[in-house]
Parts: C-alpha cells; sequence; structure tokens
C-alpha cells in the first residue's frame, strides 16, 4: 500500500524522518510513535503535501515526486487539528469539499447524505458546524476524508481531544464507515488503545526512525502470556532454579516476569520455590498489552 | 436487511467519478463569486450597486458622446473618460474610492479565514496544488472587480455609442477602444485582487485585511502625492520617482500608458506631467506583484509545513 525507502526530511537541522524505510502491506495500518516522532511528517509526505529531502516513497502503487496532486484523488486525509470552518452547516462543507475532490454536484450531494446517515448525523447536518459539539465536529472531519470514495484513508491523531465516550464512538465509527465503504486507513496517534481497537498492522516510530513493524494481533499474541511472581527469601537462588528448568525470570525491581508456556509452569515455579526455601507470596498470569510494547521500543 | 445490504453495496461501490484539476479550481472560484451575492454580503452589493448608479449618473446621463473617450483637456493633457473613472471621487467624478473598498471587502477573507481556521489544510489536501488554491481563491475577487471596472466602462462606451446612432464609422475610429477598457480593466482588477489576496494572508482577520488593504493603497497614495508637491516645489530633480512608491499611482500609469495618454498629478492646482520611463514603471510592478505572489505562496508553504 505505502513503500518508503530511505526517505529523510530534514526542516532545517532538525531531521524529522531519517532514513526512514517501510513497506506498509494494506489494510488497517497503526502509526504509532510519541509526539514529534515524525508521524504527522510521514503522513503529510505520504500525501504528497511535502517532499522528502531524499528517499523515495510508493503510495498505491504511484511513485510520488515533486508536486503530486493526481494521488489525492484517490486518498482521503483527516487532520489532526480542528480545521472546520463554522461558518457552513454540515451539508454545506462536505459537499465543498466533495466539489474541491473533483464531484459533481449530485454526486457530492449524494455521498454527503450517505456518509451523514452512516455517521447517524440527522437534523443536525443542516446547522452551523460552530455549533456542533467536538465529537460531531471529528465526525465531520471524519467525513470529508471519505467524501470522495478514497481508496486510502489518513487519519492524523482522530481522537484527539475527545471525551472516552466521543472516543469510543469515533473509533466505532472509524471501522464501520471503513468496513462499508472498503477504504484502507493509515492511522496516525500515540494512543496505543486506538491502533488496539483500529489497526490491523502497527509500525512504531521514534526520533524519525522506523521502531517496530507488526501485526497486532501476532504482538499482543506473542507478548500477551506472562506470569507475575513474587517471592520472599534468596531471590537470586530462586532464579538460578528457574533458569535450570530453561525459564528466564525478569525482574522489574517489584516482581518477576516468567513467560507462560502451559499449565505446567505453575509445578515448575512452585518446584523452583520450595528447591530454593522461597516463599511464593503471589503468582498470577498477566496480559501484556500494546502499551507494555510500546513503552518497551520507545523507552 | 436485503435492503440495508444493498444500501452498503452502493456506498461501497460509490464511483465519486472525479473530474480534472482545472474545472476543479474554476469550480471552486465560481462558487466563491456566487456567494458574493447572497444575503450576508449586504455591504458589497450595496458597493455594486453604488457604483452602477454613479456610472449612470456620471458617465451615461451626463456623459457626451463628442468629448468620449478623450478630450483635450490642457496643453497636450488629454481628459479621458475610462481614466477618470478609476480617479477621484471630487475632482473626476472617478469611483477609486469604491472600487478599492469592494476589492479590500472582498478579498479580506478570502484566503486569512482558510488560514484562521486551518482549513487550508483540507483543500491542499484535495487534488490540486498551492498554485491553484491561489487561482481559485484569486478567480471570485477578480470577476467581481471587473464586474465593476471593465463592464461598466463598457456599457458607457456602448451607451456613446448608441448616442452617435450606432454607427458603424464610430467603432472603426475607437476600434481599439473597447479593447482597451478591457485590458484596462483586467489590469486593475487583477492588480488589486493580487494585493487584498496578500493582505489577507498576511492578516488572517478579515477586518483587519481589508482595514490594512485600504490603507495601504490611500496611505501609499496620500504620502507619494505629499513627497511629490514638496519635492516639486522646491524643483528638485526626481520627484517623479516618488510616486512610484504609490500603487494606484503605479496602476494608473499603466492605465495612462494603455490609453496611450500622458500622465499627470494636480499639485498646486495645475497637471505636473509624469516622466517615468515604462522600464522603470515595470520593473517596480513586477517586483511588487511577484513579490506578492511569492509572498503568498511561501505563507501557505510554511503553515503547511507547522500544521
Amino acid at each position: 500500500m505505502i513503500k518508503a525507502t530511505n526517505v529523510t526530511k530534514k526542516y532545517g537541522g532538525l531531521k524529522a524522518l531519517d532514513d526512514f524505510s517501510v513497506d506498509i502491506p494494506e489494510g488497517k495500518i497503526g502509526v504509532l510513535g510519541p509526539n514529534g516522532a515524525g508521524k504527522s511528517t510521514f503522513v503529510k509526505i505520504a500525501l504528497g503535501l511535502l517532499t522528502a529531502t531524499s528517499g523515495e516513497i510508493t503510495v498505491l502503487g504511484e511513485k510520488l515526486t515533486k508536486n503530486t496532486t493526481s494521488i489525492r484523488k484517490r486518498i482521503g486525509y483527516m487532520p489532526e487539528h480542528d480545521c472546520v470552518p463554522d461558518e457552513m452547516t454540515g451539508v454545506e462543507f462536505l459537499i465543498e469539499m466533495g466539489m474541491v475532490s473533483g464531484m459533481s454536484l449530485a454526486g457530492a450531494t449524494e455521498r454527503t447524505h450517505e456518509i451523514l446517515g452512516h455517521l447517524r448525523m440527522g437534523e443536525e447536518k443542516y446547522r452551523l458546524i460552530g455549533e456542533y459539539s467536538g465529537g460531531m465536529r471529528q465526525k465531520v472531519k471524519l467525513a470529508q476524508g471519505l467524501i470522495h470514495a478514497p481508496e486510502l484513508i489518513f487519519l492524523d491523531e482522530p481522537t484527539s481531544g475527545l471525551d472516552p465516550n466521543a472516543r469510543r464512538e469515533m473509533l466505532e465509527t472509524i471501522n464501520g464507515l471503513t468496513e462499508v465503504s472498503n477504504t484502507k486507513v493509515l492511522l496516525s496517534t500515540h494512543i496505543l488503545q486506538d491502533v488496539e481497537m483500529v489497526c490491523d498492522t502497527v509500525i512504531i516510530v521514534k526520533d524519525g526512525k522506523l521502531q517496530m513493524h507488526e501485526n497486532v494481533e501476532k504482538i499482543i499474541g506473542e507478548k500477551s502470556n506472562f506470569i507475575q511472581i513474587r517471592v520472599g527469601g534468596p531471590v537470586e537462588d530462586f532464579i538460578s532454579e528457574l533458569k535450570k528448568k530453561k525459564i528466564t525470570a525478569e525482574d522489574d525491581g517489584r516482581v518477576l516476569i516468567v513467560p507462560y508456556k502451559d499449565d505446567s509452569t505453575y509445578d515448575q515455579i512452585i518446584d523452583a520455590t520450595v528447591k530454593s526455601n522461597c516463599l511464593l507470596y503471589e503468582m498470577e498470569r498477566t496480559t501484556q498489552s500494546m502499551d507494555s510494547v510500546y513503552q518497551e521500543i520507545v523507552e | 436487511m436485503k435492503k440495508k445490504a444493498q444500501v452498503s453495496d452502493r456506498f461501497r461501490d460509490f464511483d465519486a467519478n472525479l473530474t480534472t484539476r482545472p474545472w476543479i479550481v474554476l469550480g471552486m472560484g465560481l462558487r466563491r463569486f456566487e456567494k458574493f451575492f447572497s444575503s450576508k454580503n449586504k455591504v458589497m452589493m450595496g458597493l455594486v450597486v453604488i457604483i452602477y448608479l454613479w456610472t449612470l449618473a456620471f458617465y451615461v446621463l451626463l456623459g457626451n458622446s463628442e468629448d468620449y473617450p478623450c478630450r483635450d483637456f490642457v496643453d497636450e493633457y488629454k481628459s479621458c473618460v475610462p481614466l477618470n473613472y478609476y480617479g477621484d471621487l471630487g475632482s473626476q467624478a472617478g469611483l477609486r474610492l469604491f472600487i478599492i473598498s469592494l476589492a479590500a471587502i472582498a478579498s479580506g477573507g478570502m484566503i486569512g479565514n482558510d488560514m484562521a481556521n486551518k482549513s487550508l489544510h483540507l483543500y491542499l489536501s484535495r487534488p490540486i496544488s498551492r498554485i491553484d488554491y491561489l487561482i481559485a481563491r484569486f478567480i471570485p475577487v477578480f470577476l467581481l472587480l471587473l464586474m465593476v471596472t471593465a463592464v461598466p466602462n463598457l456599457m458607457v462606451a456602448i451607451a456613446m455609442w448608441s448616442d452617435t446612432g450606432l454607427e458603424t464609422e464610430w467603432i472603426t475610429n475607437h476600434k481599439w477602444l473597447f479593447v482597451d477598457i478591457l485590458v484596462q480593466g483586467i489590469f486593475y482588477s487583477a492588480a488589486y485582487s493580487i494585493i487584498g489576496l496578500t493582505f489577507s494572508t498576511i492578516l488572517k482577520k478579515e477586518s483587519n485585511a481589508s482595514g490594512a488593504f485600504f490603507l495601504f493603497v490611500y496611505g501609499t497614495s496620500i504620502i507619494a502625492e505629499t513627497f511629490f508637491s514638496i519635492l516639486t516645489a522646491f524643483e528638485i530633480d526626481g520627484s517623479d520617482g516618488v510616486l512610484l512608491l504609490s500603487v494606484s499611482h503605479l496602476l494608473d500609469m499603466i492605465s495612462y500608458a494603455i490609453f496611450d495618454a500622458k500622465y499627470y498629478v494636480m499639485a498646486f492646482g495645475w497637471p505636473w506631467e509624469v516622466d517615468i520611463g515604462g522600464t522603470e514603471v515595470g520593473v517596480v510592478f513586477t517586483f511588487i506583484f511577484a513579490g506578492c505572489c511569492g509572498f503568498m505562496y511561501w505563507m501557505i508553504l510554511q503553515m503547511e509545513a507547522n500544521k
């Protein structure tokens, strides 16, 4: 879907993207990273809004060169910040955006009402956007990105500034709308739960470099099975006993983390506790979320 | 359920059937132009009505086809109706004040509002370039100004022609008149549109941009005329050059050249010929307007890069 090869983008002396290479497959992709990691820069380069200082980028099979505009017929974009005009109604704004994308008045009008229907916006679509709540403004922002039925939509921090309920509703809307519209998604965010809820694949970016590119389910599957242990007594002896059983324990300062293979792992832990004369205070199977994977990579 | 599935299929398989860039840009421009005539823009519409009524009263009803388009004013100076039209209200019954006011109001929020509410990002995420966007914002202001410059002037010319009984000889005697009027109207409209859009880009706030545009055009004119008068009074050489600092004088110089008339400025109740070479005028004009266009492009580029 998007292939970046050795892409570097410099703003003066600052490198927003540093020799960034990635081959993103089709589907719902999350671009995760802390603020200033280079996510928005990557999205803008992929949109053809910014030109990379060096490197090559291909989007939907089209190689982006300087002043590429045609690719934007096939891409939708939902920017991070609030950028919808207060003085227009939702319907007027979406029709205008459709026509600025190249649609006819009739086509834009039809599509506007269909999308707003999917977004469950009733009579309020005829109200001025200035009177909308934060969640409704986000919906309109999402709708304008989908108005011209793009093959791919870039969502830049779509849940930013929303309360938990509005956030959940927005993510459900993204899932729902992209399913019925057959549009691929590139979601740029620093909120891990958004990626978990929407995306199939995640790429993690930090300091303009690619840190990880993995399937979300695989990450959670691989990293989710752990046993958390708290013991009293000679902890080093206990770890040595586990090592003899080919179990590696990680000490995070508060508890020991041991990978769960199957239920026999519990027996091996108990056995190691007895042999090392330790007292077993706690033994609990835990799941590791994207959160810990992300923390691990970013920190 | 069956009905719902059909709706979803239609939504999924929707063919947007997108048009090409030139049509998108033209469409954007024309839609904005159409908006000028909405009931929200009463001041603008009021100015258009005033301009047409003024033209009707002073140029059509009080106009004389024998003196049209030009008559000798004093010595070798000509007084031309199409030139007076862009002059000052008092001395030449000109409409400059209304035209500039209209340009200031129409262009004030054209780009500035898009930058202030950041919808500029949405426009530029569409299949148009930054230059396309600028052209799309230029079109409505330009068309509106054309409507109050070239169109009424052409109407006056046609009225004068009809006053002579629609003689074909009149047309052959004034064969370049219609072209000159059109070129002059396009020139003023384009120039004021570009200046207005530049102020809109710089100041972002509609009322500030309109005010600044108005003050810039009139302010520089008053300052340049004052200095010109002082330097002329002291018979200092090169006093004409000061007038190049005024946008309205600069535009008038080119406008007079279109009508092949000598440009003069009234000072101490007497017309003073302004003798500045065409190259100098051309260089200053190019510098100002290329600078304005380049500056607008750069501002948009900066905003885009910095979110």
